[in-house]
């Protein structure tokens, strides 16, 4: 375990300086990332200013929302680039049979193959969001809200990554049509930087069972934001979140089966 | 004239191919609609607006179903570009220009009634205020499809300058990110545009993005009323040929540049 | 008990068929890539692998290696089976691709081999010694800060195979290994093979279409075809079984007159031109030039030379592959 952490601590070393071995590129691309992204921010800017509030949640609330989910998402995608966007690729051009002849788990070598640092401007944004939609909420932070929302993060980072590796599975099978699990990892960024309970029943009960960023989010950000928890007990804040790290357990053993069917059809 | 006729009929049986990708896409983009709809339902049981909620559902499914046609590049031509291989391309004695422009047209209009049709019937049988709602009238429906046919001839201007971008600058995708972002905002994809700020709105109407389909569809719902057609169509029109004009002088003096340096 | 024990391997595949006219779903069609292959190779062999494109000899090197479950079949490597605990076994063999690269593009090749060394766990004592060896062997002393994409074909050949060697294997694999490489790089890379070879021992199982490259450094050759194995032997076995065939083209003045050939002798017919393949010892090549001068005014005639790769082609014609 120690030694796969190692592994990848090393191998994210290398990729970034590779990354680096084109400045003016890397500028321009962090630098469009940057604007992309704040296109997204303002959308949520112009609703708040047409609409102020979302059912019990104030406009300043939707920052903080907005903020989580780009913090969670871009630092997935900043250190799973492998998963969220290389992956395909190498099933097609043969670099998962690389992987193949290295004793090391796949999934760990396909982690350590990608990083994008470019998303380091996301990200940003998605601090400026929760940092504006905190103070504007006027959050009083205590060391277990802190704790909160660092688990928070944590846990959304491994649910999205877990979302990912559906894609992934897809790939080994062949199958062409990835673009309905974007659904799933697009469409739940889109659907959760706002709170998930302003939504009818049939996506509540998505976004808390199969893709449940309403616990590893939508729990902690309305204890944060001192908002009513239904009348549950402050210890589930601490335990719904887990959820995130069950689904990409469950994805990993997923996808290590996918491995072994790639390994008995072949290219 | 063959040859680009040709090339039209080509790329229709292309598309026609991806199948399997169109289901996924279409799944994917209403699931898209629906999420921004019941956003959209909550945000109005916070405050209602002057809009109804009905002419919002309609406006944000329009936009999906014919998402295909605004975001969709051909990727073909995106590898050509990235591997430099379009040099040889700019030294042909076809009007490069046109050819590619025909390219696109086919791609995007065969992609997006692919799309658009399938999801725009599921979106007609969801319920009232949910799906989409019958246009305003049967002249405002005619006039919604004219801008549509316009809106489309801008969208290919649009998709051409961007290609000529690409190919001057060194590294394209910092510059197709940026003009991705100013689409998707300011034609309305990612918040329909009749949500703006009015004071927005009046100067956003008038810029290009908004011919692609914001014209069309707030003439389909009778936003803008049948009798203000001409000016709709007029504005469209000049873009169209603007947009036109520019990207053959993009492509033109592209060309020039490659022929001197020798790709 | 061998090294390598190959027996009855199977694999099959299947394969989408593009989309019928008028038919919503595509066919599916199984292709038998290996038809049950058999073979033994000892420690420290160097073995070669040939066959015309198609016929299994990379889906051979993807089982072996443990890419690839067959379907059905015994194989044992040094006692292991390739296709059970994959990360146990590749720790002991080694395989480079011709056409496909296992070190990072944008990094010099040292630090690819550095993080090598943490992917196979390699000692740093072990590896320092191993390193300088390999280095001094491939003469990669002067490109190890290169990143990987500036090196040519054969700088880039010669890191892969310091890459794939670095964790001592004991078994070698390579495939097409001299694709594309000009001759100096050819030569330095089969010195550099037959060194591993002897020095170490390692065992080598080589595919190429390259016939020098066997002619050069393999004693034992195995051609595969259609899946099933054909030949296992000396190469020059296999060039005195096959030299036997010799081609000859004519052409008439008028038409092409009707031949009366012997039996067992194949003739075909192109654009007004007979070849024909016969086997000297059975029938004379004066025997046969006297029955083409028979059928006719000969206007053109080619015999053509047995030289190493149209033994081959004629080898591979004769087996019907």
């Amino acid at each position: 375990m120690l030694n796969t952490i190692h592994l990848y601590i090393r191998s994210m070393g290398m990729l970034l300086k590779s990354h680096l071995q084109y400045p003016a590129s890397f500028f321009m691309q962090t630098l469009a990332q940057l604007v992309m992204e704040g296109g997204e921010m303002l959308a949520v800017i112009l609703v708040i200013d047409r609409f102020e509030n979302l059912k019990q949640w104030s406009g300043a609330n939707l920052f903080f929302f907005f903020g989580l989910m780009s913090v969670s998402f871009y630092i997935t995608e900043f250190f799973g680039r492998g998963i969220t966007g290389n992956f395909p690729s190498m099933v097609r051009n043969g670099q998962l049979d690389t992987l193949l002849l290295r004793p090391r788990n796949v999934l760990t070598q396909v982690l350590c193959s990608g990083v994008d640092p470019r998303r380091i401007s996301c990200i940003a944004v998605g601090v400026t969001a929760m940092i504006m939609g905190s103070n504007m909420s006027d959050v009083s932070w205590s060391f277990l809200k802190v704790l909160a929302l660092i688990e928070s993060v944590l846990m959304s980072c491994m649910l999205i990554l877990g979302l990912f590796m559906i894609e992934g599975i897809f790939c080994i099978h062949s199958v062409k049509s990835v673009e309905l699990v974007n659904a799933l990892t697009y469409g739940g960024r889109s659907a959760c930087q706002y709170p998930i309970d302003i939504y009818p029943r049939p996506l509540k009960i998505l976004f808390s069972v199969v893709a449940p960023f309403a616990m590893t989010m939508h729990v902690p950000a309305a204890y944060i934001l001192g908002k009513p928890l239904y009348g549950w007990p402050t210890w589930t804040v601490f335990v719904t979140p887990l959820s995130g790290i069950a689904v990409l357990f469950v994805m990993s053993m997923l996808f290590n089966k996918g491995i072994r069917f790639y390994r008995s059809t072949g290219s | 004239m063959r040859a680009y006729f040709s090339v039209f009929r080509m790329r229709l049986k292309m598309e026609l191919q991806y199948r399997g990708a169109m289901i996924g896409g279409i799944i994917c983009q209403m699931f898209f609609g629906i999420v921004l709809v019941a956003l959209y339902h909550a945000l109005y049981e916070s405050k209602g607006q002057a809009l109804p909620i009905e002419q919002v559902s309609t406006y944000v499914w329009l936009q999906q179903a014919f998402f295909r046609m605004m975001v969709a590049t051909d990727p073909d031509l995106n590898d050509k570009i990235k591997n430099g291989s379009i040099s040889y391309d700019l030294c042909r004695p076809v009007n490069l220009y046109w050819f590619y422009y025909i390219r696109i047209a086919a791609q995007k209009l065969m992609g997006s009634l692919m799309r658009g049709i399938p999801m725009m019937i599921v979106a007609f049988l969801l319920p009232k205020g949910w799906g989409m709602s019958l246009p305003a009238s049967i002249p405002g429906l005619c006039s919604g499809l004219v801008a549509l046919f316009l809106g489309l001839l801008c969208m290919c201007a649009l998709e051409n300058i961007t290609m000529a971008f690409t190919m001057r600058t060194l590294d394209p995708r910092g510059m197709q990110s940026l003009l991705g972002l100013l689409m998707v905002t300011l034609s309305g994809n990612l918040l329909p545009l009749t949500l703006f700020p009015d004071s927005w709105q009046k100067v956003i109407t008038m810029l290009p993005y908004a011919q692609l389909l914001d014209a069309s569809i707030r003439l389909y719902s009778g936003e803008y009323p049948v009798s203000d057609l001409p000016v709709v169509l007029l504005r469209q029109a000049g873009w169209a040929i603007v947009l036109i004009l520019l990207g053959i002088w993009m492509w033109e003096s592209n060309r020039k540049k490659m022929i001197i340096q020798g790709g | 008990m061998s090294y390598i024990e190959v027996e009855g391997l199977r694999k099959t595949f299947t394969v989408r068929k593009k989309r019928e006219k008028g038919k919503l779903f595509r066919e599916k069609e199984i292709v038998e890539a290996l038809k049950g292959i058999s073979f033994t190779v000892e420690k420290g062999e160097l073995v070669g692998y040939i066959g015309p494109n198609g016929a299994g000899k990379s889906t051979t090197v993807k089982i072996l290696s443990g890419i690839l479950t067959p379907e059905s079949g015994k194989a044992s490597v040094g006692g292991r089976v390739p296709w059970k605990d994959r990360k146990d076994y590749v720790k002991h063999i080694g395989v480079v691709f011709g056409q496909r690269s296992q070190l990072w593009w944008d990094v010099p090749i040292i630090d690819s081999f550095s993080l090598l060394k943490d992917i196979y766990k390699i000692p740093e004592k072990d590896y320092k010694v191993r390193l300088s060896e390999l280095t001094e062997a491939l003469s990669l002393e002067k490109l190890m800060r290169t990143p990987l994409r500036l090196l040519s074909l054969g700088q880039k050949m010669r890191a892969e195979l310091c890459g794939s060697l670095l964790h001592r294997p004991e078994l070698l694999f390579l495939d097409e290994p001299t694709i594309g490489l000009d001759a100096v790089s050819k030569l330095a890379l089969r010195e550099f093979l037959k060194w591993e070879n002897k020095e170490h021992g390692t065992t080598i199982m080589l595919t190429t279409h390259d016939m020098e490259d066997i002619a050069a450094l393999c004693s034992r050759v195995m051609v595969l075809g259609h899946g099933q194995k054909l030949f296992d032997g000396h190469l020059n076995d296999l060039l005195e079984k096959f030299d036997k065939v010799r081609t000859v083209s004519v052409k008439y003045d008028i038409g092409t007159p009707a031949l009366k050939l012997p039996e067992g002798v194949n003739a075909d017919q192109k654009d007004g031109e007979i070849r024909i393949t016969y086997s000297p010892s059975e029938l004379p090549t004066s025997n046969m030039l006297s029955i083409l001068q028979n059928a006719g005014n000969i206007r053109e005639m080619t015999l053509e030379s047995e030289n190493i790769d149209h033994l081959i082609a004629a080898m591979y014609k004769e087996m019907d592959l």
